[in-house]
């Protein structure tokens, strides 16, 4: 044994770099371990030419508006985080393209409400009735998420919370669709009340309600925003923050196992051979990954492995990413997200990430709307998003990956072309990405991008919390609680963070 | 009231995800995902980290080029994208180091060709140079974006070569073939003089078989009674080339002489800048001739390196940071050696370097000093903060 640290992090995600900088801060030796060279897992971006591309990161919920605070913005700046990066609203939430129907949905209620209302004057009343209760939820789970945020969400939490969250209580176990198509009867109207179904996973008939609803209700209030310098810079704030702190941070370096003796963690050996002592160790490699191989035969609790074996893991993208030699600003284009789609069944849409055919729907990108400077002047940098789960690409020929790439790049190109014309021949550079690209940089079972699917039953409180049933390990990033995206990630290793706070006051008590 | 009968529909999802969180629920019908061992052998099909190769054969294409015929040992050859190269990993003496260079065997070909150019001095090509059929050499997986681009470049194609940049086309025009694509190519290969071109029996057969192939040498020194195309890859050279300079989409490799040249030459045609593919191709040969260089500072300067951990060392200004760390043996990932793919990424933590234009840094890296060693060039006594060890690279 080398050298003895409070709390090893494996994995600079974002989970893990919240949870490393939050424990840093709180003045405890960490050491943080990444297999990778670069901090941020998919918050990076990566270069061709003379474009940088953004890796993953397309609307960030949770930054506040016009300077009124949140409860992460306040976290970033308490860390040292928010110094230095800048967050640029984007104009409108979205843009739905259906057959025969392009509609803009813009920030706040009433304009959202009312942009609805105009394009299905005949569902009206659903729709008012149907954001009514996805507010009436977010107001509840305000004071739901500092409690969540705290890490100390425990079974009185729970045993309380039909009375003192009495909306979230009721939605808890439903879907989206469940709520949406009691409410809202026409299939435009909930295809674009649903658009945002691709940023959680899963289609309204499965995804949990919860989830959602608390989303769209941040989204539609405080706006969203992108950061300037692409996430990369958030990733490597939180870097400099945890190094101002005094902890210290080793890439290429990937971690073999965490050492257990008697169901409590020891320590870590990384893959060289080198063995670091410690009693902490908070994951954001996947609990897949920590309990079946980081641990090793043996070690996980029979019950948790079981508890894993009932999820299923969430879906990865296909992103082709451009860049174009033409200033599509310039030619009139404004919008920073805006989703093709070419049906309003998003059940199908669903059914169609689980093969390799054509994608039905994708998300075109263009970062320049939010923040000009994102490409050479007189360019633009546009991505394609579509998702896709892990499986069909595992099963592919290694012969046909090349050519399959290029299949599905050129079907989503002829998506984009339906709001970009001329896109394709105005592109100097183009790269694919897929759920194997997600794997092999990333080392994510199935290169899954939300973490575990988000079910009723895994979703919110009902997620898989960060305390793992080991002594002394945590787990963060999208697999645990909160969930998938970007904002719940930093969440999660605040979570992870404070548990591990929390534990240390209590063995220091009994001490 | 009205609202009653949702709230017990809505309650009665619990009794859902109880069966859930009991776990009384058959194993969900998501498929199952393979064992990370599964993936881990699914990713490492397609990109290998490492491949351990053995020389099969040599064959020697000019009086100063030999193609260097590879099986691999470990496994199937990946199925790579005509154009990539491989980073040959080599231990001369007590430095370990490695380069990239081309494939010039094409995908799914049984064997690994990588053809190389003697330099005269050259560090690494000298070794290669000496190695016989037999010998085992340690390369990275197949990578690189100099690829022909389905999606995109759809026009005639032109390949511009210089010398021994002519190896990343022969895998082009091989896989083309293969795949019995019909898309039109035209080669333009510069050479000095005619004992320099490489795969001439090949480009004949090629095009004599090929209609959608054509062909032309340049020899810009030619001897007196030489008879072919003479002159340099300039303007007027490629307007008499290509017919259609604006549908085309050309595709440049060669030392870094030709480069210049075909730049002005393709900027002055008024060939749109996205039609242009470029090949990465090293260091710049005299960094302190690069725009940016610092006035006065000659390329003979010396300056104090310290590496965190390590003693300090000398170096020059006119070398790469990467290049003088390996030979003290402080070993880092690298791959491209151009600047552009990040492996050899460090940290600055005082001093400064220059990085010429070619330097492609992350805008976050650049503004957290972070420089990529390998076309870093130091102009004052600076620290650095390297993470040794090789995960993806």
């Amino acid at each position: 044994m080398t050298k003895r640290y409070d709390v090893v992090v494996i994995g600079a995600g974002l989970g893990g770099l919240s949870a490393a900088t939050r424990l840093a801060r709180e003045g405890l030796s960490v050491l943080l371990l990444e297999r990778h060279n670069v901090p941020g897992g998919y918050a990076t971006s990566f270069v061709r030419g003379r474009y940088e591309f953004e890796v993953a990161l397309h609307e960030l919920s949770g930054m506040g508006k016009d300077g009124e605070p949140t409860g992460n913005t306040e976290y970033l700046r308490d860390l040292g985080v928010a110094d230095g990066l800048e967050f640029v609203p984007v104009k409108d939430l979205y843009r739905s393209v259906f057959p025969g129907l392009d509609l803009r949905l813009p920030v706040g209620r009433e304009a959202y409400t009312a942009a609805l209302c105009d394009a299905f004057p005949s569902d009206a009343d659903g729709i008012r009735r149907f954001l009514e209760r996805v507010f009436a939820l977010a107001r509840d789970t305000v004071e739901l998420e500092k409690t969540f945020a705290s890490g100390r969400f425990g079974w009185r939490d729970v045993a309380t919370a039909p009375f003192r969250f009495p909306n979230a209580a009721r939605y808890l176990a439903v879907t989206w669709g469940h709520v949406l198509n009691r409410d809202v009867k026409g299939e435009a109207a909930r295809a674009v009340l649903s658009q945002y179904w691709g940023y959680f996973g899963l289609p309204p008939s499965r995804m949990a309600f919860l989830y959602f609803a608390i989303a769209l209700a941040t989204y539609i209030r405080y706006g969203a925003t992108y950061v300037r310098g692409r996430s990369q810079s958030l990733s490597n704030a939180f870097l400099a923050a945890f190094e101002r702190w005094g902890g210290e941070a080793r890439f290429n370096t990937p971690v073999a196992r965490i050492l257990t003796a008697a169901g409590r963690v020891t320590g870590v050996e990384t893959e060289a051979g080198e063995l670091i002592e410690t009693a902490r160790v908070v994951s954001n490699a996947s609990p897949l990954t920590t309990a079946i191989d980081l641990l090793g035969p043996g070690a996980a609790p029979r019950a948790w492995l079981d508890r894993l074996g009932r999820e299923t893991v969430g879906p990865s993208t296909v992103n082709v990413y451009l860049g174009v030699n033409r200033d599509v600003l310039a030619h009139g284009y404004t919008d920073h997200e805006t989703f093709v789609n070419l049906s309003f069944d998003q059940e199908a849409h669903h059914a169609a990430t689980l093969t390799l055919d054509a994608p039905p729907c994708c998300a075109v990108t263009c970062y320049n709307a939010v923040w000009p400077g994102v490409s050479p002047t007189g360019t633009s940098m546009v991505v394609l998003t579509a998702l896709s789960r892990g499986e069909p690409w595992l099963a592919l020929p290694p012969e046909r990956y090349h050519e399959t790439k290029a299949r599905l790049g050129g079907q989503m190109l002829d998506l984009a072309e339906r709001v970009l014309p001329g896109l394709r021949d105005a592109t100097e550079v183009v790269e694919v990405s897929t759920p194997l690209t997600n794997m092999r940089f990333a080392a994510t079972p199935g290169g899954s991008i939300y973490g575990f699917d988000q079910p009723p039953w895994s979703s919110t409180v009902l997620r898989h919390p960060a305390r793992a049933p080991i002594e002394g390990l945590w787990l963060t990033g999208a697999w645990v609680q909160p969930g998938g995206g970007f904002e719940p990630c930093i969440v999660s290793g605040r979570m992870a963070a404070e548990g591990v706070v929390a534990a240390r006051r209590k063995e220091a008590r009994h001490a | 009231m009205r609202e009653l009968p949702g709230v017990l529909q809505d309650l009665a999802a619990y009794g859902d995800v109880l069966l859930h969180v009991l776990g009384r629920t058959p194993a969900p019908d998501g498929a199952r995902l393979p064992a990370r061992a599964e993936v881990a052998r699914v990713v490492e099909r397609l990109h290998p980290r490492r491949m351990q190769m053995r020389l099969l054969e040599t064959l020697d294409e000019t009086p100063t080029t030999r193609t260097l015929r590879f099986e691999r040992l470990d496994g199937a050859l990946p199925p790579f994208r005509a154009g990539q190269y491989v980073s040959v990993l080599v231990s001369i003496g007590a430095v370990s180091t490695n380069r990239a260079y081309s494939i010039s065997s094409a995908p799914g070909e049984p064997l690994l060709d990588v053809t190389v150019r003697r330099k005269p001095g050259g560090f690494v090509t000298e070794h290669l140079f000496t190695l016989v059929p037999g010998a085992h050499l340690e390369t990275s997986g197949p990578t690189g974006a100099f690829v022909h681009e389905p999606l995109t470049d759809r026009g005639p194609l032109v390949f511009l070569a210089g010398g021994s940049g002519i190896t990343p086309f022969r895998s082009m025009w091989r896989d083309f073939e293969r795949r019995g694509m019909t898309q039109r190519v035209h080669l333009v290969f510069g050479v000095r003089t005619p004992r320099e071109v490489i795969y001439h029996a090949e480009l004949k057969a090629l095009a004599a078989r090929c209609p959608w192939f054509t062909y032309s040498v340049i020899v810009s020194e030619p001897t007196a009674k030489f008879r072919g195309r003479k002159g340099l890859l300039d303007a007027e050279r490629l307007k008499a080339e290509v017919e259609d300079l604006q549908a085309a989409r050309f595709f440049v490799c060669g030392p870094n002489a030709m480069r210049g040249l075909v730049e002005t030459a393709l900027s002055e045609l008024g060939v749109p800048p996205h039609h242009v593919r470029r090949e990465l191709y090293g260091p710049p040969s005299d960094v302190t001739l690069e725009p940016g260089w610092p006035d006065g500072l000659k390329g003979t300067a010396r300056f104090r390196v310290t590496v965190e951990g390590h003693a300090p060392i000398e170096a020059l200004a006119r070398e790469p940071l990467l290049s003088c760390l390996e030979r003290r043996g402080i070993v880092l990932p690298a791959l491209c050696r151009s600047g552009e793919c990040s492996a050899c990424r460090a940290r600055l933590l005082e001093g400064r370097v220059f990085l010429p234009s070619s330097a492609r840094v992350r805008e976050a890296d650049a503004a957290h000093g972070y420089i990529h060693a390998c076309v870093a060039y130091p102009i004052s006594d600076l620290t650095l903060r390297l993470h040794p060890g090789s995960t993806l690279l």
